[in-house]
């Protein structure tokens, strides 16, 4: 059960590094006109238009990653103690702050881009940090996944 | 009150809050705190609640008190929502505007001071002392 949810955290944070990538692309290297190829085709999109994507599926990862965090102190957390494997915990606090710190920047987030065009800036740098903490969060719970192959 | 203007003020308000309580409670928060940071202590070993901070122990297993410090910053942050809209909206929008981004970035530097010391066990976190 806690396997199956692990792999559905994974595959929703994947949509979620999709969504968040398309955005970024979108907000700082937009497409230009007559650009035709694939990685401008990725960059020519309504930015705005992923702004509910990425929160449901903020709160879906993150409701998920959470629910899962019990089995990771009790299970994950030890042997990886026990294994002197510091490292490993420190990106998993790493990516427990930036969640729940993107949780409580969802509703701006939204509110800047749904109701608020006038300030650019401060959506830019919204984007900016989700991309940031997505990307991260994404690779840190891969290495945590894998990390007892490292050890 | 137009719903929108809340917003401009309580989202922002609420997200700056909850970064401005979260960072120091993760940083600060240990078995020996002097002040309870977190709202509650889990114990996911034996499925067991506490308010307030607990440590851990053999009998009843590893503290969490992440959702602990969550709730005690969603509360905070809701205070701050709460006040924003009390002063005036013109004088603190622009200002909310970039604290928004601005106080969780700083949030991260500070918090990444409390985080090195897993990557280097060498690391003293730099605080005021």
């Amino acid at each position: 059960m806690i396997t199956a949810l692990l792999i559905i955290h994974g595959v929703l944070a994947v949509f979620l590094i999709g969504a968040i990538t398309h955005q970024t692309l979108g907000v700082f290297w937009p497409r230009r006109p007559g650009q035709t190829d694939f990685v401008a085709k990725a960059r020519g999109i309504n930015p705005a238009g992923y702004v509910n994507a990425i929160l449901v599926l903020y709160l879906l990862t993150f409701a998920l990653g959470a629910f899962l965090y019990p089995t990771y102190r009790v299970y994950v957390r030890p042997p990886l103690q026990d294994l002197m494997l510091t490292y490993a915990i420190g990106l998993f606090e790493i990516k427990e702050n930036f969640a729940a710190i993107g949780l409580a920047l969802l509703p701006s987030y939204w509110y800047f881009w749904k109701k608020a065009p006038e300030f650019s800036t401060t959506r830019r740098f919204l984007v900016a940090i989700f991309f940031f903490m997505i990307w991260y969060n994404f690779i840190a719970g891969h290495l945590l996944n894998n990390v007892r192959g490292f050890a | 009150m137009n719903i929108n203007r809340i917003a401009a003020r309580a989202f922002p308000a609420f997200a700056i809050g909850f970064a401005l309580y979260y960072a120091p409670a993760y940083s600060f928060t240990g078995a020996t705190s002097a002040f309870t940071w977190p709202l509650f202590t889990y114990f996911p070993a034996v499925d067991m609640w506490n308010w307030g901070l607990v440590p851990g122990n053999d009998t009843i297993g590893p503290p969490m008190w992440w959702y602990g410090w969550i709730c005690a910053a969603i509360l905070v942050g809701l205070v701050f929502a709460v006040i924003s809209l009390l002063l005036p909206e013109r004088a603190i929008q622009r200002a909310l505007a970039t604290l928004v981004w601005l106080v969780p970035i700083c949030a991260f530097v500070f918090l990444l001071n409390w985080e090195l010391p897993w990557f280097f066990p060498m690391w003293k976190p730099i605080w005021f002392s």
